[in-house]
């Protein structure tokens, strides 16, 4: 990690998904960056985020790995103009435009898993 | 027209293009490829290391500096150099940089080169990125460009419909393509079971919509359209080169769109020839699906029907060496080259007849948000 994005690693290992917001004109970003693409200033807050997503697309992984895994790309509900990725923990492959929530784990990092209680086909 | 532009448009040309061949272990060091390449090149061309007074590449830490290479052929001072970092997006860069120093009249003869142990030393995915966005993917054990470029496909085939037929049709038209190149490294013929049959390596993307690690260098002369004129083989005018920026894999933007839609009217612009005018194109073939995206983001069909498209063989003819997927991978050096070949009219068996416009691109933007192409012209 770098010392742009350090908070934001804090803050995940804190259980919290969060995005900048630009204090100026309110733009969401992600990954952490010091100014605002859209308005140029510098100024920006910690905007936490309703612990949801929507599934954009995802891979099954075959490459160089003991066992296939699922990466799945993801948009944060409240920040849909924001791109997360993360490992799929679901039973069944995901669907386009699911709701997803994430799991924070210790490493640190945010992995997904169907907002539906049971994740499978059932 | 910027007046500017127009002076650039032909000014410089192609003049030599020059192999290594192609295998998974070349026994030797980056340098050696580098150094055989360019003396292939200039050969061709009908010049030699005493002419040269420019010298270009792109690596990703994984191949010899113009700075090593300059002194390896007793090129001594040269004028101008360009040591680009980066990977396929910035491969035919290089070739318009070289242009841009000629036509500027710093350097007068540059070799543009890639030398690649790409099979047997730095296998892709397995070095380093230093971008700080790596930061984001490499906990998931994701990143590599397989994974990346399946993320894309299959947003591409969610949104548009795109099926597994239509990247399987450009994997068996580019391997029919190599089985009439001698250099290439896969020739025996593929059928679509073929392709439904091999192994998946990050769905849905399988073996065979794979380029082949690549052992190999490859080299191309630039020089001023003038002396191209008076040189051995026929000179191929650089008509337009362009290079930009697009999103990345971490920008809110459409994902089915690449760098390559923006660039492309600015290089069309440039060389005064639309979609309609390419008689063959040389497209970045990392996997299937870039081809399939581009031929959307050129211009040959509509956003979002570059699957059927690509399977119905409309267009030009696409990748006619066997590109990335069959020829072997050097990271877009090899498709300046083989455009080249078809405009001289010497490809042999795989000659499209009667190619007068060539376009020629880099790896889209999909990975490093930046691309960049050329349309070359017989002189
Ligand atoms: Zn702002």
């Amino acid at each position: 990690m770098d010392r742009d994005s350090a908070e934001w690693w804090e803050l995940v290992a804190k259980g919290v998904l969060a995005v900048q917001r630009c204090d100026s004109c309110g733009l969401a970003r992600f990954p952490a960056r010091a100014f605002c693409a859209a308005c140029r200033t510098e100024g920006w807050s910690w905007a936490r985020l309703a612990p949801l997503g929507v599934v954009e697309s995802w891979i099954v992984s075959h490459w160089r790995a003991p066992e296939p895994f699922t990466v799945v790309r993801v948009r944060p509900a409240e920040a849909p103009g924001c791109v997360m990725y993360g490992t799929w923990r679901g039973e069944r492959e995901p669907r386009q435009g699911e709701r997803v929530v994430p799991l924070f784990t210790d490493q640190p990092s945010i992995e997904w898993r169907p907002a539906d209680a049971s994740g499978s086909d059932a | 027209m910027a007046k500017r532009l127009l002076d650039f448009r032909d000014a410089t040309a192609l003049a030599g293009i020059g192999y290594t061949s192609f295998s998974k272990d070349s026994g030797v060091s980056t340098l050696t490829l580098a150094c055989r390449a360019i003396m292939s090149a200039l050969d061709d061309a009908g010049l030699g290391p005493d002419d040269v007074d420019g010298i270009a590449t792109h690596r990703v830490g994984d191949s010899a500096a113009p700075s090593l290479v300059g002194p390896a052929l007793g090129i001594h001072a040269p004028a101008w150099h360009l040591d680009q970092f980066g990977g396929g997006s910035v491969s035919h860069a290089i070739v318009g940089q070289a242009a841009l120093a000629v036509a500027a009249g710093i350097a007068d003869v540059v070799v543009c080169y890639r030398a690649i142990n790409a099979r047997s030393e730095f296998r892709m995915g397995s070095a380093p990125n230093p971008s700080p966005e790596t930061q984001y993917l490499a906990p998931y054990g994701y990143g590599a460009p397989v994974q990346q470029f399946a993320m894309y496909a299959r947003t591409h085939m969610l949104k548009y419909g795109t099926k597994a037929e239509h990247f399987g049709q450009v994997a068996v038209a580019q391997r029919a393509y190599a089985a009439r190149n001698p250099r290439a490294l896969m020739r025996r013929p593929i059928t679509m079971s073929d392709y439904l049959a091999s192994r998946p390596i990050a769905e849905p993307l399988r073996l065979l919509d794979c380029c082949l690690e690549t052992d190999g260098a490859v080299a191309v002369v630039v020089t001023t359209a003038e002396r191209a004129r008076d040189l051995r083989r026929p000179p191929v005018l650089i008509s337009g080169a362009a290079w930009g920026g697009g999103d990345s894999f971490l920008s809110p933007g459409e994902p089915t769109v690449t760098a390559a839609a923006a660039l492309a009217p600015r290089l069309y612009g440039m060389a005064g020839v639309g979609p309609a005018d390419i008689d063959v194109a040389e497209l970045y073939d990392c996997f299937t699906y870039s081809v399939i995206v581009q031929l959307e983001d050129y211009g040959f069909c509509a956003k979002g029907e570059g699957g059927p498209f690509a399977a119905s063989g409309e267009g030009p003819p696409v990748n006619t060496h066997g590109g990335f997927l069959s020829e072997g991978y050097v990271h877009g050096l090899n498709h300046v080259a083989e455009a080249v070949s078809q405009l001289r009219g010497d490809a042999g068996e795989r000659q499209v007849a009667g190619a007068e416009v060539a376009l020629s691109t880099a790896q889209p933007g999909h990975i490093l948000p930046a691309t960049s192409a050329l349309i070359l012209r017989r002189g």
